[in-house]
Protein backbone atom coordinates (compact mmCIF):
# COMPACT_ATOMS: atom_id res chain seq x y z
CA UNK A 1 0.00 0.00 0.00
CA UNK A 2 2.95 2.03 0.92
CA UNK A 3 4.72 1.41 -2.67
CA UNK A 4 1.25 2.37 -4.80
CA UNK A 5 1.11 5.65 -2.11
CA UNK A 6 4.64 6.51 -3.45
CA UNK A 7 3.91 6.30 -6.93
CA UNK A 8 0.51 7.93 -6.96
CA UNK A 9 2.67 10.83 -5.43
CA UNK A 10 5.43 10.65 -8.06
CA UNK A 11 3.18 10.45 -10.79
CA UNK A 12 1.21 13.01 -9.23
CA UNK A 13 4.54 15.29 -8.86
CA UNK A 14 6.03 14.68 -12.50
CA UNK A 15 2.47 15.49 -14.34
CA UNK A 16 1.65 18.99 -12.23
CA UNK A 17 5.50 20.03 -12.92
CA UNK A 18 4.69 20.19 -16.86
CA UNK A 19 2.34 23.27 -17.14
CA UNK A 20 3.06 24.25 -20.11
CA UNK A 21 1.61 20.57 -21.27
CA UNK A 22 -1.23 20.70 -19.02
CA UNK A 23 -2.35 24.15 -20.43
CA UNK A 24 -1.89 23.26 -24.21
CA UNK A 25 -4.15 20.26 -22.87
CA UNK A 26 -6.77 22.52 -21.73
CA UNK A 27 -6.68 25.14 -24.41
CA UNK A 28 -7.42 22.20 -26.92
CA UNK A 29 -9.76 20.23 -25.51
CA UNK A 30 -11.82 23.51 -24.84
CA UNK A 31 -11.23 24.79 -28.62
CA UNK A 32 -12.65 21.40 -29.90
CA UNK A 33 -15.26 21.32 -27.25
CA UNK A 34 -16.58 24.81 -29.12
CA UNK A 35 -16.62 23.09 -31.56
CA UNK A 36 -17.89 20.20 -31.04
CA UNK A 37 -20.72 22.30 -29.01
CA UNK A 38 -21.70 23.87 -32.44
CA UNK A 39 -22.09 21.20 -34.03
CA UNK A 40 -24.50 19.88 -31.24
CA UNK A 41 -26.34 23.41 -31.62
CA UNK A 42 -26.37 22.80 -35.47
CA UNK A 43 -27.93 19.14 -35.00
CA UNK A 44 -30.71 19.93 -32.73
CA UNK A 45 -32.02 23.00 -35.04
CA UNK A 46 -34.40 24.23 -32.71
CA UNK A 47 -35.98 20.90 -31.89
CA UNK A 48 -36.05 20.79 -27.86
CA UNK A 49 -35.15 16.88 -27.37
CA UNK A 50 -34.36 14.14 -28.35
CA UNK A 51 -34.43 10.38 -27.57
CA UNK A 52 -34.41 11.80 -23.79
CA UNK A 53 -32.09 14.62 -23.86
CA UNK A 54 -32.16 18.01 -24.49
CA UNK A 55 -30.73 20.56 -26.37
CA UNK A 56 -28.60 21.88 -23.41
CA UNK A 57 -28.42 18.55 -21.95
CA UNK A 58 -26.52 17.50 -24.96
CA UNK A 59 -24.12 21.03 -25.09
CA UNK A 60 -23.32 19.76 -21.23
CA UNK A 61 -22.58 16.27 -22.65
CA UNK A 62 -20.15 17.47 -24.69
CA UNK A 63 -18.83 19.86 -21.95
CA UNK A 64 -18.35 16.57 -19.48
CA UNK A 65 -16.61 14.21 -22.33
CA UNK A 66 -14.21 16.77 -23.32
CA UNK A 67 -13.16 17.40 -19.74
CA UNK A 68 -12.93 13.50 -19.34
CA UNK A 69 -10.41 13.08 -21.99
CA UNK A 70 -7.46 13.34 -20.01
CA UNK A 71 -8.81 11.66 -16.60
CA UNK A 72 -9.57 8.45 -18.81
CA UNK A 73 -6.91 8.53 -21.20
CA UNK A 74 -9.63 8.39 -24.16
CA UNK A 75 -6.89 8.88 -26.67
CA UNK A 76 -4.93 6.29 -26.28
CA UNK A 77 -1.95 5.19 -23.80
CA UNK A 78 0.85 3.50 -24.98
CA UNK A 79 3.39 3.61 -21.78
CA UNK A 80 3.48 -0.05 -20.95
CA UNK A 81 4.64 -1.22 -24.25
CA UNK A 82 7.16 1.29 -24.57
CA UNK A 83 8.32 -0.35 -21.62
CA UNK A 84 8.44 -3.57 -22.91
CA UNK A 85 10.34 -2.22 -26.28
CA UNK A 86 12.99 -0.33 -24.57
CA UNK A 87 13.39 -3.04 -22.02
CA UNK A 88 12.54 -1.01 -18.97
CA UNK A 89 9.94 -3.51 -18.08
CA UNK A 90 12.52 -5.33 -16.55
CA UNK A 91 13.23 -3.16 -13.99
CA UNK A 92 9.62 -3.00 -13.32
CA UNK A 93 9.50 -6.66 -13.29
CA UNK A 94 11.67 -6.83 -9.62
CA UNK A 95 9.44 -4.41 -8.09
CA UNK A 96 7.75 -5.52 -4.75
CA UNK A 97 4.19 -5.38 -6.91
CA UNK A 98 2.98 -6.63 -9.93
CA UNK A 99 3.33 -5.15 -13.53
CA UNK A 100 -0.67 -4.35 -13.09
CA UNK A 101 -0.34 -2.00 -9.30
CA UNK A 102 3.23 -0.45 -10.63
CA UNK A 103 1.29 1.06 -13.76
CA UNK A 104 -1.85 1.58 -11.91
CA UNK A 105 -0.26 3.12 -9.43
CA UNK A 106 1.76 5.80 -11.93
CA UNK A 107 -1.78 6.27 -13.49
CA UNK A 108 -3.47 7.62 -10.65
CA UNK A 109 -1.62 10.23 -10.00
CA UNK A 110 -1.68 11.68 -13.18
CA UNK A 111 -5.50 11.31 -13.84
CA UNK A 112 -5.96 13.02 -10.63
CA UNK A 113 -4.58 16.32 -12.24
CA UNK A 114 -5.99 16.13 -15.41
CA UNK A 115 -8.85 15.38 -13.72
CA UNK A 116 -8.25 18.89 -11.49
CA UNK A 117 -6.98 20.79 -14.67
CA UNK A 118 -8.09 19.69 -17.47
CA UNK A 119 -11.50 18.52 -16.27
CA UNK A 120 -12.85 20.64 -13.63
CA UNK A 121 -10.84 24.17 -15.08
CA UNK A 122 -12.60 23.43 -18.59
CA UNK A 123 -15.84 22.53 -17.27
CA UNK A 124 -15.97 26.29 -15.18
CA UNK A 125 -14.23 27.96 -18.63
CA UNK A 126 -16.86 26.22 -20.83
CA UNK A 127 -19.71 27.65 -18.67
CA UNK A 128 -18.52 31.17 -19.47
CA UNK A 129 -19.49 30.23 -22.85
CA UNK A 130 -22.77 27.88 -22.86
CA UNK A 131 -24.81 26.71 -20.04
CA UNK A 132 -23.45 23.96 -18.87
CA UNK A 133 -25.99 21.31 -16.55
CA UNK A 134 -24.74 21.79 -12.76
CA UNK A 135 -25.80 18.89 -10.30
CA UNK A 136 -27.66 20.73 -7.34
CA UNK A 137 -27.87 17.07 -4.69
CA UNK A 138 -25.42 15.59 -2.54
CA UNK A 139 -26.31 12.40 -3.32
CA UNK A 140 -25.82 12.85 -7.14
CA UNK A 141 -22.12 13.90 -6.40
CA UNK A 142 -21.89 10.92 -4.47
CA UNK A 143 -22.72 8.73 -7.40
CA UNK A 144 -20.90 10.78 -9.82
CA UNK A 145 -18.03 10.25 -7.41
CA UNK A 146 -18.18 6.58 -7.95
CA UNK A 147 -19.21 6.21 -11.16
CA UNK A 148 -16.18 8.27 -12.52
CA UNK A 149 -13.89 5.91 -9.88
CA UNK A 150 -15.29 3.01 -11.79
CA UNK A 151 -14.95 4.38 -15.32
CA UNK A 152 -11.67 5.11 -14.07
CA UNK A 153 -10.80 1.55 -13.69
CA UNK A 154 -12.58 0.30 -16.22
CA UNK A 155 -10.30 2.42 -18.60
CA UNK A 156 -7.16 1.69 -16.57
CA UNK A 157 -7.55 -2.37 -17.10
CA UNK A 158 -8.72 -1.38 -20.91
CA UNK A 159 -5.54 0.42 -21.69
CA UNK A 160 -3.11 -1.94 -19.82
CA UNK A 161 -5.16 -5.14 -21.75
CA UNK A 162 -4.39 -3.61 -25.06
CA UNK A 163 -0.80 -2.56 -24.22
CA UNK A 164 -0.37 -6.20 -23.22
CA UNK A 165 -0.50 -7.13 -26.84
CA UNK A 166 3.12 -6.00 -26.83
CA UNK A 167 4.36 -9.10 -25.00
CA UNK A 168 3.49 -11.50 -28.46
CA UNK A 169 4.16 -9.20 -31.04
CA UNK A 170 7.16 -6.60 -31.84
CA UNK A 171 5.03 -3.86 -32.95
CA UNK A 172 1.81 -3.32 -31.47
CA UNK A 173 1.28 0.11 -31.54
CA UNK A 174 -0.95 -0.42 -34.53
CA UNK A 175 -3.13 -3.04 -32.72
CA UNK A 176 -3.28 -0.45 -29.88
CA UNK A 177 -4.21 2.44 -32.32
CA UNK A 178 -7.38 0.49 -33.36
CA UNK A 179 -8.65 -0.74 -30.44
CA UNK A 180 -8.52 3.18 -28.71
CA UNK A 181 -10.26 3.70 -32.31
CA UNK A 182 -12.79 1.45 -31.47
CA UNK A 183 -13.24 2.64 -27.55
CA UNK A 184 -13.77 5.83 -28.62
CA UNK A 185 -16.46 5.53 -30.93
CA UNK A 186 -18.68 2.88 -28.20
CA UNK A 187 -17.76 5.00 -25.49
CA UNK A 188 -20.23 7.62 -26.51
CA UNK A 189 -16.75 10.02 -26.30
CA UNK A 190 -17.34 11.20 -29.82
CA UNK A 191 -20.98 11.52 -30.06
CA UNK A 192 -23.51 10.90 -27.02
CA UNK A 193 -24.79 7.05 -27.36
CA UNK A 194 -28.35 8.09 -27.12
CA UNK A 195 -28.30 10.22 -30.04
CA UNK A 196 -26.90 7.37 -31.58
CA UNK A 197 -29.42 4.78 -33.45
CA UNK A 198 -31.00 2.10 -31.03
CA UNK A 199 -29.15 -0.83 -32.70
CA UNK A 200 -25.75 0.94 -32.70
CA UNK A 201 -26.41 1.64 -28.70
CA UNK A 202 -27.74 -1.93 -27.70
CA UNK A 203 -24.41 -3.61 -29.77
CA UNK A 204 -22.17 -0.99 -27.78
CA UNK A 205 -24.11 -2.59 -24.44
CA UNK A 206 -22.74 -5.76 -24.91
CA UNK A 207 -19.38 -4.06 -24.79
CA UNK A 208 -17.29 -2.39 -21.71
CA UNK A 209 -17.26 1.02 -23.08
CA UNK A 210 -20.20 2.58 -22.36
CA UNK A 211 -19.20 2.24 -18.53
CA UNK A 212 -16.28 3.90 -19.79
CA UNK A 213 -17.77 7.23 -20.11
CA UNK A 214 -21.40 7.30 -21.34
CA UNK A 215 -22.74 6.15 -18.11
CA UNK A 216 -20.82 8.36 -15.83
CA UNK A 217 -21.69 11.03 -17.86
CA UNK A 218 -25.62 10.61 -17.80
CA UNK A 219 -25.00 10.18 -14.44
CA UNK A 220 -23.72 13.84 -14.08
CA UNK A 221 -26.59 15.38 -16.22
CA UNK A 222 -29.63 13.37 -14.52
CA UNK A 223 -30.43 11.61 -17.25
CA UNK A 224 -30.24 8.57 -15.11
CA UNK A 225 -32.11 8.28 -12.28
CA UNK A 226 -33.94 5.61 -9.84
CA UNK A 227 -33.35 1.73 -11.21
CA UNK A 228 -31.73 3.01 -14.16
CA UNK A 229 -28.35 4.66 -12.40
CA UNK A 230 -28.38 1.14 -10.10
CA UNK A 231 -28.32 -0.74 -13.15
CA UNK A 232 -25.84 1.54 -14.99
CA UNK A 233 -23.33 1.49 -12.09
CA UNK A 234 -24.03 -2.48 -11.81
CA UNK A 235 -23.10 -3.05 -15.14
CA UNK A 236 -19.62 -0.60 -14.68
CA UNK A 237 -19.03 -2.83 -11.42
CA UNK A 238 -19.45 -5.94 -13.48
CA UNK A 239 -17.19 -4.89 -16.20
CA UNK A 240 -14.67 -3.50 -13.84
CA UNK A 241 -14.40 -7.08 -12.24
CA UNK A 242 -14.17 -9.09 -15.58
CA UNK A 243 -11.74 -6.83 -17.34
CA UNK A 244 -9.53 -7.05 -14.15
CA UNK A 245 -10.12 -10.81 -13.94
CA UNK A 246 -8.76 -10.80 -17.56
CA UNK A 247 -5.73 -8.75 -17.31
CA UNK A 248 -4.51 -11.05 -14.21
CA UNK A 249 -4.71 -13.64 -16.25
CA UNK A 250 -3.03 -12.32 -19.71
CA UNK A 251 -0.58 -10.88 -17.87
CA UNK A 252 0.40 -14.25 -16.13
CA UNK A 253 0.20 -15.62 -19.61
CA UNK A 254 2.58 -13.37 -20.94
CA UNK A 255 5.24 -12.85 -18.56
CA UNK A 256 6.07 -16.37 -19.06
CA UNK A 257 6.67 -15.92 -22.43
CA UNK A 258 8.50 -12.38 -21.82
CA UNK A 259 12.37 -12.39 -22.97
CA UNK A 260 14.00 -9.13 -22.22
CA UNK A 261 16.31 -8.52 -25.12
CA UNK A 262 19.30 -7.26 -23.16
CA UNK A 263 20.53 -3.86 -24.24
CA UNK B 1 16.17 23.67 -60.76
CA UNK B 2 16.49 20.32 -62.07
CA UNK B 3 19.07 19.14 -59.42
CA UNK B 4 16.74 20.78 -57.05
CA UNK B 5 14.21 18.29 -57.48
CA UNK B 6 16.19 15.28 -58.10
CA UNK B 7 17.80 15.77 -54.75
CA UNK B 8 13.88 16.28 -53.26
CA UNK B 9 13.38 12.97 -54.78
CA UNK B 10 16.10 11.44 -53.27
CA UNK B 11 15.96 12.74 -49.74
CA UNK B 12 12.12 11.70 -49.68
CA UNK B 13 12.95 8.01 -51.32
CA UNK B 14 15.48 7.45 -48.22
CA UNK B 15 12.48 8.08 -46.00
CA UNK B 16 10.02 6.34 -47.59
CA UNK B 17 12.09 2.87 -48.15
CA UNK B 18 13.39 2.99 -44.19
CA UNK B 19 9.57 3.50 -43.38
CA UNK B 20 8.84 0.28 -45.88
CA UNK B 21 11.48 -2.09 -44.38
CA UNK B 22 9.16 -3.29 -41.12
CA UNK B 23 6.10 -4.24 -43.89
CA UNK B 24 3.14 -5.08 -41.25
CA UNK B 25 3.97 -2.35 -38.80
CA UNK B 26 3.81 0.04 -41.73
CA UNK B 27 0.87 -1.55 -43.02
CA UNK B 28 -0.57 -1.52 -39.52
CA UNK B 29 0.24 1.78 -39.31
CA UNK B 30 -1.64 2.67 -42.20
CA UNK B 31 -4.67 0.93 -41.88
CA UNK B 32 -4.94 2.08 -37.96
CA UNK B 33 -4.69 6.12 -38.86
CA UNK B 34 -7.40 5.29 -41.44
CA UNK B 35 -9.52 3.45 -39.21
CA UNK B 36 -9.03 5.63 -36.28
CA UNK B 37 -9.95 9.11 -38.53
CA UNK B 38 -12.67 6.76 -40.22
CA UNK B 39 -14.66 6.25 -37.13
CA UNK B 40 -15.52 9.83 -36.77
CA UNK B 41 -17.42 9.81 -40.35
CA UNK B 42 -19.29 6.75 -38.83
CA UNK B 43 -20.48 8.42 -35.94
CA UNK B 44 -21.62 11.40 -37.96
CA UNK B 45 -23.03 9.08 -40.33
CA UNK B 46 -24.47 7.43 -37.56
CA UNK B 47 -25.92 10.57 -35.70
CA UNK B 48 -27.88 11.51 -38.93
CA UNK B 49 -29.93 8.77 -38.84
CA UNK B 50 -31.58 10.55 -35.86
CA UNK B 51 -31.28 13.94 -36.94
CA UNK B 52 -31.26 13.97 -40.62
CA UNK B 53 -28.94 16.92 -41.53
CA UNK B 54 -26.48 19.20 -39.68
CA UNK B 55 -27.89 23.24 -40.20
CA UNK B 56 -29.30 21.65 -43.59
CA UNK B 57 -26.66 19.79 -44.99
CA UNK B 58 -27.02 16.42 -45.57
CA UNK B 59 -24.66 13.48 -45.21
CA UNK B 60 -23.60 13.88 -48.55
CA UNK B 61 -22.83 17.65 -48.39
CA UNK B 62 -20.86 17.13 -45.42
CA UNK B 63 -19.19 14.22 -46.61
CA UNK B 64 -17.97 16.16 -49.56
CA UNK B 65 -17.09 19.18 -47.19
CA UNK B 66 -15.01 16.83 -44.90
CA UNK B 67 -13.53 14.36 -47.70
CA UNK B 68 -12.42 17.62 -49.44
CA UNK B 69 -10.48 19.11 -46.07
CA UNK B 70 -9.41 15.36 -44.80
CA UNK B 71 -7.56 14.41 -48.33
CA UNK B 72 -6.04 17.94 -48.66
CA UNK B 73 -5.02 17.52 -45.20
CA UNK B 74 -3.51 14.25 -45.67
CA UNK B 75 -1.67 15.44 -48.21
CA UNK B 76 -0.39 18.56 -46.59
CA UNK B 77 0.55 16.48 -43.18
CA UNK B 78 2.79 14.18 -45.90
CA UNK B 79 4.73 16.61 -47.95
CA UNK B 80 5.14 19.37 -45.27
CA UNK B 81 5.84 16.68 -42.80
CA UNK B 82 9.11 18.33 -41.87
CA UNK B 83 7.66 21.54 -40.46
CA UNK B 84 5.28 19.75 -38.45
CA UNK B 85 6.06 21.92 -35.29
CA UNK B 86 6.03 18.35 -33.21
CA UNK B 87 8.44 16.70 -35.30
CA UNK B 88 10.25 20.25 -35.80
CA UNK B 89 11.00 20.92 -32.39
CA UNK B 90 12.99 17.23 -31.56
CA UNK B 91 14.92 18.25 -34.74
CA UNK B 92 16.28 21.21 -33.72
CA UNK B 93 16.79 20.29 -29.79
CA UNK B 94 18.79 17.89 -30.58
CA UNK B 95 20.79 19.85 -32.73
CA UNK B 96 19.93 18.04 -36.11
CA UNK B 97 18.83 20.95 -37.95
CA UNK B 98 22.33 22.45 -37.04
CA UNK B 99 23.95 19.92 -39.30
CA UNK B 100 21.74 20.78 -41.69
CA UNK B 101 22.51 24.23 -41.78
CA UNK B 102 26.27 23.47 -42.10
CA UNK B 103 25.50 21.33 -45.63
CA UNK B 104 25.70 23.21 -48.59
CA UNK B 105 21.78 23.22 -49.79
CA UNK B 106 18.70 24.87 -49.49
CA UNK B 107 17.66 24.83 -46.17
CA UNK B 108 14.12 24.78 -46.91
CA UNK B 109 14.62 21.90 -49.52
CA UNK B 110 16.65 19.78 -46.45
CA UNK B 111 13.84 20.30 -44.43
CA UNK B 112 11.04 19.61 -46.93
CA UNK B 113 13.52 16.09 -47.46
CA UNK B 114 13.41 15.58 -43.70
CA UNK B 115 10.78 13.81 -42.70
CA UNK B 116 7.76 12.53 -45.16
CA UNK B 117 5.84 9.91 -42.57
CA UNK B 118 4.17 7.65 -45.18
CA UNK B 119 1.50 6.35 -42.52
CA UNK B 120 0.03 9.97 -42.97
CA UNK B 121 -0.86 8.14 -46.93
CA UNK B 122 -3.89 6.59 -44.14
CA UNK B 123 -5.63 9.76 -43.84
CA UNK B 124 -5.40 10.67 -47.07
CA UNK B 125 -6.90 7.30 -48.72
CA UNK B 126 -9.51 7.67 -45.82
CA UNK B 127 -10.48 11.87 -47.02
CA UNK B 128 -10.44 10.29 -50.33
CA UNK B 129 -13.07 7.36 -48.85
CA UNK B 130 -14.86 9.84 -47.62
CA UNK B 131 -14.80 12.21 -51.00
CA UNK B 132 -16.18 9.68 -52.61
CA UNK B 133 -18.92 8.95 -50.48
CA UNK B 134 -19.97 12.62 -50.35
CA UNK B 135 -19.91 12.98 -54.30
CA UNK B 136 -21.84 10.53 -54.76
CA UNK B 137 -24.46 10.71 -52.52
CA UNK B 138 -24.54 14.41 -52.97
CA UNK B 139 -25.64 14.24 -56.79
CA UNK B 140 -23.14 16.50 -57.53
CA UNK B 141 -23.39 17.76 -61.15
CA UNK B 142 -20.08 17.83 -62.45
CA UNK B 143 -19.27 20.61 -65.06
CA UNK B 144 -15.97 20.89 -66.80
CA UNK B 145 -15.00 23.82 -64.61
CA UNK B 146 -16.08 22.13 -61.18
CA UNK B 147 -13.81 19.16 -62.70
CA UNK B 148 -11.23 21.77 -63.30
CA UNK B 149 -11.39 23.32 -60.37
CA UNK B 150 -11.38 20.22 -58.01
CA UNK B 151 -7.50 20.06 -57.94
CA UNK B 152 -6.52 23.47 -57.69
CA UNK B 153 -9.34 23.66 -54.69
CA UNK B 154 -7.29 20.34 -53.04
CA UNK B 155 -3.93 21.74 -54.03
CA UNK B 156 -4.88 25.10 -52.19
CA UNK B 157 -5.74 23.31 -48.57
CA UNK B 158 -2.21 21.35 -48.86
CA UNK B 159 -0.83 24.89 -49.51
CA UNK B 160 -2.32 26.71 -46.83
CA UNK B 161 -2.46 24.32 -44.02
CA UNK B 162 1.08 23.54 -45.39
CA UNK B 163 1.82 27.24 -44.53
CA UNK B 164 0.48 26.92 -40.89
CA UNK B 165 2.86 24.05 -40.42
CA UNK B 166 5.50 26.50 -41.50
CA UNK B 167 4.54 29.15 -39.44
CA UNK B 168 4.75 26.35 -36.53
CA UNK B 169 7.77 25.33 -37.37
CA UNK B 170 9.48 28.76 -37.60
CA UNK B 171 8.23 29.62 -33.95
CA UNK B 172 10.22 26.93 -32.66
CA UNK B 173 13.25 29.16 -33.46
CA UNK B 174 12.43 31.09 -30.84
CA UNK B 175 10.22 28.68 -28.48
CA UNK B 176 11.84 25.24 -29.27
CA UNK B 177 9.07 23.67 -27.81
CA UNK B 178 5.64 23.61 -30.20
CA UNK B 179 3.54 25.97 -29.38
CA UNK B 180 -0.38 25.20 -28.76
CA UNK B 181 -2.66 27.61 -30.25
CA UNK B 182 -0.37 26.32 -33.86
CA UNK B 183 -2.03 23.00 -33.00
CA UNK B 184 -5.41 24.64 -32.56
CA UNK B 185 -5.21 26.14 -35.78
CA UNK B 186 -3.91 23.08 -37.76
CA UNK B 187 -5.60 20.11 -36.96
CA UNK B 188 -8.94 22.46 -35.04
CA UNK B 189 -8.42 24.56 -38.05
CA UNK B 190 -8.70 20.61 -40.14
CA UNK B 191 -12.10 19.58 -37.86
CA UNK B 192 -14.06 22.77 -38.12
CA UNK B 193 -13.41 22.96 -41.94
CA UNK B 194 -15.16 19.35 -42.11
CA UNK B 195 -18.30 21.69 -41.51
CA UNK B 196 -20.05 24.36 -42.97
CA UNK B 197 -18.64 27.63 -41.07
CA UNK B 198 -21.95 29.05 -40.21
CA UNK B 199 -22.61 27.17 -37.46
CA UNK B 200 -19.60 28.46 -35.58
CA UNK B 201 -19.98 31.05 -33.43
CA UNK B 202 -19.56 34.47 -34.84
CA UNK B 203 -15.52 35.09 -33.17
CA UNK B 204 -14.46 31.67 -34.54
CA UNK B 205 -16.37 32.26 -38.05
CA UNK B 206 -14.09 35.63 -37.81
CA UNK B 207 -11.04 34.56 -37.16
CA UNK B 208 -11.19 31.88 -39.63
CA UNK B 209 -11.82 34.34 -42.41
CA UNK B 210 -10.09 37.42 -41.62
CA UNK B 211 -6.97 36.33 -39.65
CA UNK B 212 -6.82 32.84 -41.14
CA UNK B 213 -8.48 32.77 -43.99
CA UNK B 214 -9.45 29.07 -44.04
CA UNK B 215 -13.01 29.51 -44.87
CA UNK B 216 -11.79 30.47 -48.59
CA UNK B 217 -9.94 27.14 -49.12
CA UNK B 218 -12.74 24.73 -48.08
CA UNK B 219 -16.21 25.94 -47.19
CA UNK B 220 -16.47 28.45 -49.81
CA UNK B 221 -15.40 26.27 -53.13
CA UNK B 222 -17.63 23.69 -51.62
CA UNK B 223 -20.99 25.88 -51.91
CA UNK B 224 -19.65 26.19 -55.87
CA UNK B 225 -19.19 22.05 -56.09
CA UNK B 226 -22.55 21.42 -53.85
CA UNK B 227 -25.00 24.65 -55.85
CA UNK B 228 -25.55 26.04 -52.34
CA UNK B 229 -26.19 29.30 -51.58
CA UNK B 230 -23.79 31.17 -49.02
CA UNK B 231 -25.26 32.56 -46.15
CA UNK B 232 -22.13 34.38 -45.36
CA UNK B 233 -21.42 37.85 -46.51
CA UNK B 234 -19.56 36.98 -49.74
CA UNK B 235 -20.72 36.85 -53.53
CA UNK B 236 -20.82 33.75 -55.41
CA UNK B 237 -17.41 35.13 -57.14
CA UNK B 238 -15.56 34.03 -53.86
CA UNK B 239 -15.63 30.30 -54.68
CA UNK B 240 -12.56 30.92 -56.56
CA UNK B 241 -10.53 32.46 -54.16
CA UNK B 242 -8.93 29.50 -52.37
CA UNK B 243 -5.92 29.75 -54.82
CA UNK B 244 -5.17 33.00 -54.28
CA UNK B 245 -5.60 33.02 -50.60
CA UNK B 246 -3.94 29.68 -49.92
CA UNK B 247 -0.50 31.87 -52.29
CA UNK B 248 -0.79 34.66 -50.20
CA UNK B 249 -0.71 32.23 -47.25
CA UNK B 250 2.49 30.40 -48.24
CA UNK B 251 4.18 33.38 -49.55
CA UNK B 252 4.04 35.03 -45.92
CA UNK B 253 4.40 32.10 -44.20
CA UNK B 254 7.93 31.68 -46.34
CA UNK B 255 8.65 35.14 -45.21
CA UNK B 256 8.08 34.55 -42.30
CA UNK B 257 10.85 31.60 -42.27
CA UNK B 258 13.60 33.31 -43.75
CA UNK B 259 13.03 36.03 -40.94
CA UNK B 260 13.50 33.12 -38.60
CA UNK B 261 15.72 31.37 -39.59
CA UNK B 262 18.09 34.87 -39.58
CA UNK B 263 17.36 35.03 -36.02
CA UNK B 264 17.80 31.41 -35.26
CA UNK B 265 20.01 30.66 -32.11
CA UNK B 266 21.28 26.84 -31.87
CA UNK B 267 20.05 25.42 -28.67
CA UNK B 268 23.75 24.00 -27.77
CA UNK B 269 23.14 20.25 -28.56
Amino acid sequence: MRYIWQLVKNSFRMQATYRTALLAGLLTNLFFGFLRAAVMLALYQGQTSVNGMSIGTAVSYVAVSQGLIAFLTIFGYFDVMRSVYSGDVAADLIRPASLFTTWMGRDIGRSIVNLIVRGVLLMAIFSFFFDVVLPTSLLQWVWIGFSLLLAWGISFCWRFLVNLASFWTPDATGVGRMAFALSQLMCGFILPLRLLPDWFTHLANFTPFPSMMNSPVEIYLGILNGSQLFSAIFAQVLWLGLLYVVCRVVLAAGIKKLVIQGG
Amino acid sequence: MRRTVILYFKLIGIQIRSQLEYRVSFLMDVVSTFILNFSYFVALALILERFGTVAGWTLGDLAFLAGLAEMGFGLMDLVFSGFDPDGFSQFVRLGKFDQMLLRPVNISLQVFGSRFLVRRLGRFVEGCVIFGIGAGLAHIQWTLGKVLYLPVVLLSIVAGMGALFVVGGTLIFWTVQPVVVVNIVTYGGNELMSYPITIYPRWIQGFFTYVIPLVFLNYLPGLYFLNKPGLLDFPPIFSFAAPFAAALMLFLAFQFWRFGLKHYQSTGT
